[in-house]
This record gives C-alpha cells, sequence and structure tokens, in this order.
C-alpha cells in the first residue's frame, strides 16, 4: 500500500449527462463498473444526504412483501398447484436477493433460508428431487442450527436418488449441528431419517 | 689558575642566563595554543564520527523499511477515490456540450466512491485479522523470517492510518456517515459473501439435474428389460429405443454407484410409492 500521503492517479473521466465513470484502463473495468452500479442505487435513495442508513432499524416494506409472497406460495402449495408455488417462491427470492447490499445480512440470511427450504419442499412434492436437494443446501448454508427440515430435506433428496452414502454423511453432520441447538424435538426425525439410510446402506 | 676558570664559569653562566632572560612571551602562548589543538581536535573527531554514524545508520533504517515490500496489491478503490477528488472534469469538456458541463465531481459519485473504498477496506481487515494468528504461530516456531513480521505491522499500521481517513472523510460529506459507514460496508461484504454462495450452489444444479435424468433413464431401462423383455413389440421397440442411451450412459453411472443401480431398483420402486406418503408440515 502506498503511504497516507500518496497515491496512484488513475486516468477517469466522468460523463456529464449520466454521471457514469469511464476508465480507458481495462484493468480496472469491474470496479468501475461496481461503482456506476452503487451510484445509481443511491441516486435513487430518499434519506437525507442520500446517505445508505445504518444496517440495524430496516425498513420494512420489502421484508412485508417477501413475508406475503412466501404466504401466497405457501397457499399455493397447500392446494397442490405446485409449479405455481414455485414460481411465487422463486420471485420471493430474488426480491430477497436484491436487497440492497447496506441492509442487515442476517435478515437476509433468514428469508432466503426460509424460501429455499420452502421451495425445496414444493420440489419434492413433483418428485423433482436434484432441484430439491441443491435448494435445501442453499437453505442449509444459510442457517446450520436449527434448520432441521433442511437437513432433513436434502437427506431424504439424497436417499431417492440412490447416494446413499452422501445422504448417510450429509445426516450424520446435520446431527451434529442440530443436538447442540435448540429444536431438540426435530433431532428425533432426523436420527429416524438416519437409521432408514443406515438400513438402505446395510442392505446392499 | 683556579680564579680564571672559576671567573670563566661564572661568566659563561652569566652570559647563559643574560641571554635568556631578553626575550619574552610569545613562545609560551604557541605551545599553550598547540597545547589545546590536540585535545579539541581529537573531541571534534570523536563528536564527529558519533554524529556521521547516527544519520547514516537512522538513513539506513529507513531505506530498509522503505524497501519492505507492501502487503497488500495496490488499494484500487482508495486510488479511484482519490483521483476523482483531485479530479477536475471541466478541463475535460469536449466541444458541444454546453448545456451540462460538470464543476466538479458530483457528490454522489463520490459517496459511492467512499464506500467501496470502505468495502475493500473491510476485506482487507479481515484478511489480516485471519491472518494474524496463522503468522503468530508461524514466526513462534521459527518458519519464518522477521521481515515477514515486519511487512505484518507495517500493513496493520497502514491500515489504522487508512481507516481514520476514511472516517473523516465520510463525516465531511455527512454528520456522523463515519460511525456508520463501517457497519454498512461490513454488511455489504457479508451479503456479498451470501451472494456468491448462493449462485455456486444454483450452478451446480445443471449438473445434478443432468446426473439424475441419466440416472432416472439407466434405471427405467434396466426395469424394462427385466420385466419387459418377453412382452409385445411395443415394450421391446422401447427398450431397444431406451438401451441405446443407456448403454452409453451406463458406464459413466456405474463408475461411482455401479452396485447401487442394480441393487436400487427393487428398492426404487418402493421408494416411489413410499415417500409421496412422507409429506413434512409446511413452516
Amino acid at each position: 500500500m502506498e503511504g497516507p500521503e500518496t497515491f496512484n492517479q488513475l486516468s477517469l473521466s466522468i460523463d456529464p449527462s449520466t454521471k457514469a465513470l469511464t476508465s480507458p484502463d481495462a484493468t480496472l473495468a469491474s470496479e468501475i463498473n461496481d461503482l456506476n452500479q452503487l451510484h445509481r442505487i443511491l441516486l435513487t435513495l430518499d434519506t437525507p444526504n442520500q446517505i445508505p442508513a445504518p444496517p440495524a432499524p430496516v425498513n420494512p416494506k420489502r421484508s412485508v412483501q417477501i413475508g406475503k409472497l412466501r404466504e401466497s406460495g405457501n397457499a399455493a402449495y397447500k392446494k397442490g398447484t405446485f409449479p405455481e408455488a414455485i414460481t411465487l417462491y422463486n420471485l420471493a427470492i430474488r426480491m430477497a436477493s436484491d436487497r440492497p447490499g447496506w441492509e442487515a445480512s442476517g435478515l437476509v440470511r433468514e428469508e432466503l433460508s426460509a424460501l429455499y427450504g420452502n421451495r425445496a419442499q414444493a420440489y419434492m412434492a413433483q418428485r423433482q428431487w436434484a432441484e430439491g436437494s441443491v435448494d435445501a443446501e442453499c437453505s442449509v448454508e444459510l442457517k446450520r442450527v436449527g434448520n432441521v427440515k433442511g437437513w432433513w430435506r436434502r437427506g431424504s433428496c439424497l436417499r431417492e436418488m440412490g447416494r446413499l452414502e452422501e445422504a448417510a454423511e450429509w445426516v450424520k453432520s446435520g446431527l451434529e449441528f442440530e443436538r447442540a441447538g435448540p429444536d431438540k424435538g426435530g433431532v428425533g426425525e432426523l436420527e429416524q431419517l438416519g437409521r432408514e439410510i443406515e438400513k438402505g446402506l446395510g442392505k446392499s | 689558575m683556579d680564579n680564571t676558570t672559576f671567573n670563566s664559569t661564572f661568566n659563561s653562566s652569566t652570559n647563559g642566563t643574560n641571554g635568556t632572560s631578553d626575550g619574552l612571551p610569545p613562545p609560551i602562548p604557541k605551545s599553550f595554543w598547540t597545547n589545546l589543538l590536540l585535545p579539541t581536535l581529537y573531541l571534534i573527531i570523536v563528536v564527529g564520527s558519533l554524529y556521521t554514524f547516527s544519520t547514516l545508520y537512522r538513513k539506513s533504517q529507513l531505506s530498509k523499511t522503505a524497501r519492505l515490500e507492501p502487503w497488500f496489491p495496490a488499494h484500487r478503490q482508495r486510488d479511484i477515490y482519490l483521483s476523482l477528488l483531485h479530479l477536475d472534469p471541466s478541463e475535460e469538456s469536449s466541444a458541444g456540450d454546453d448545456e451540462k458541463k460538470l464543476k466538479r465531481v458530483p457528490d454522489s459519485v463520490l459517496k459511492a466512491a467512499l464506500m467501496q473504498r470502505a468495502l475493500e477496506d473491510i476485506r482487507r481487515i479481515v484478511q489480516l485479522r485471519s491472518s494474524k494468528q496463522a503468522l503468530q504461530t508461524l514466526l513462534q516456531r521459527g518458519s519464518v523470517g522477521d521481515e515477514l513480521w515486519q511487512r505484518f505491522l507495517r500493513a496493520e499500521q497502514e491500515m489504522e492510518a487508512e481507516v481514520k481517513d476514511v472516517v473523516n472523510e465520510a463525516n465531511a460529506f455527512a454528520p456522523n456517515w463515519g460511525q456508520v459507514i463501517f457497519q454498512s460496508a461490513n454488511e455489504m461484504n457479508q451479503n456479498l459473501l451470501i451472494k456468491d454462495r448462493m449462485k455456486e450452489l444454483q450452478d451446480k444444479l445443471e449438473s445434478e439435474k443432468a446426473w439424475w435424468e441419466k440416472k432416472k433413464a439407466g434405471i427405467q431401462s434396466n426395469f424394462l428389460k427385466e420385466h419387459g423383455v418377453e412382452d409385445d413389440v411395443k415394450s421391446e421397440d422401447t427398450a431397444a429405443a431406451t438401451v441405446a442411451k443407456p448403454v452409453e450412459k451406463r458406464p459413466g453411472s456405474s463408475d461411482e454407484e455401479g452396485i447401487l443401480v442394480d441393487v436400487d431398483v427393487p428398492t426404487q420402486s418402493q421408494g416411489a410409492g413410499g415417500s409421496t406418503k412422507k409429506k413434512k408440515g409446511k413452516k
């Protein structure tokens, strides 16, 4: 890093009408791109000084919308119209991912974990095990503890696809996480799945 | 006779004293100054050499620290931000654009650039923190030299100065933004990490789907072959059609789970019936 008093002067130029940055230097392209995108988002902010708000109190508008989409997805699932449920969940996931970057990441994790989990369930109802397993893995990745359903879903998808060893390992690590977690009741179900997988492995 | 010798010696001795009693002060001060010269010269030489040595040594230390390789590569976002601050777009406005000439770079662009700079700083801080422990352990064990530790310390100091600088700049844009900007940058970093991870996992979806389709086709053809060989022509045709596909794909699937394919056919047919009943409640 250069000293505090020095810096490398880069050749930048700014377009007066669109206020977008450009630079003849090709190596800067990705950084300039990110900057221009962030700039456009900042211009739409309505906070004083157009400064990103602190992460703590989140504007509830987006969360309410995401919640609504999730509820309608759940309703479609209960009715049995699984493709519709999946479309609704897709929309909700896109909305949750498009949140501005500076809003609380913990909230994003919670929302996305629940949404991926529900989408996995909808895929499983349609016997699309591959999609279901990937979505369940995403859900667990975002929330490892207290997410028994996520562990269970991927475990059963793997079992349905015939990948019993992977399923056994997956369920084992799930049990490790969940035993230390808050949901002791769910552990029993996960254990049962594990036993069934062991039986399947034992037979082969 | 004795008198003459006595006289002559007496005379000569008085002559001698007569000669010396004539000349006065000069020879004595000459040797005084020369006497003073030597110690002063000595002192000058000693002090001079000490001073020269200390300045040369300090210069060599400075040049050694200056030659220390920086820990991180160039800080691009910082360069962008500072270049923007010093940029004067009114100089470069080309002919024909006289409605919208910018006097200076707009604040919003500078704010965005500052946020990017804070984001990069957060990333570097995380990197430094995670490598500090490991570096200390390695240093204790003697696997790395001291120079690496010096570079690390220097990087830490520079980082602190950089953070203070960013906070000051942020406060210049909006009151109290300095406290918030690093929180926001931290959240941005976390969110970007989440997004990257999700993208990674979702990219696996394509290969998983393809694998599963292959497997299903393989199982189906197995099933048909076992049960539909003596049946009507239609099933033979379908078996023949599907035999072509799995023949090239079975080697692929059997590489990983050859045993499973055969054994799973009966479990799969059971599982297909059983799993529809196993539905977990929704949240």
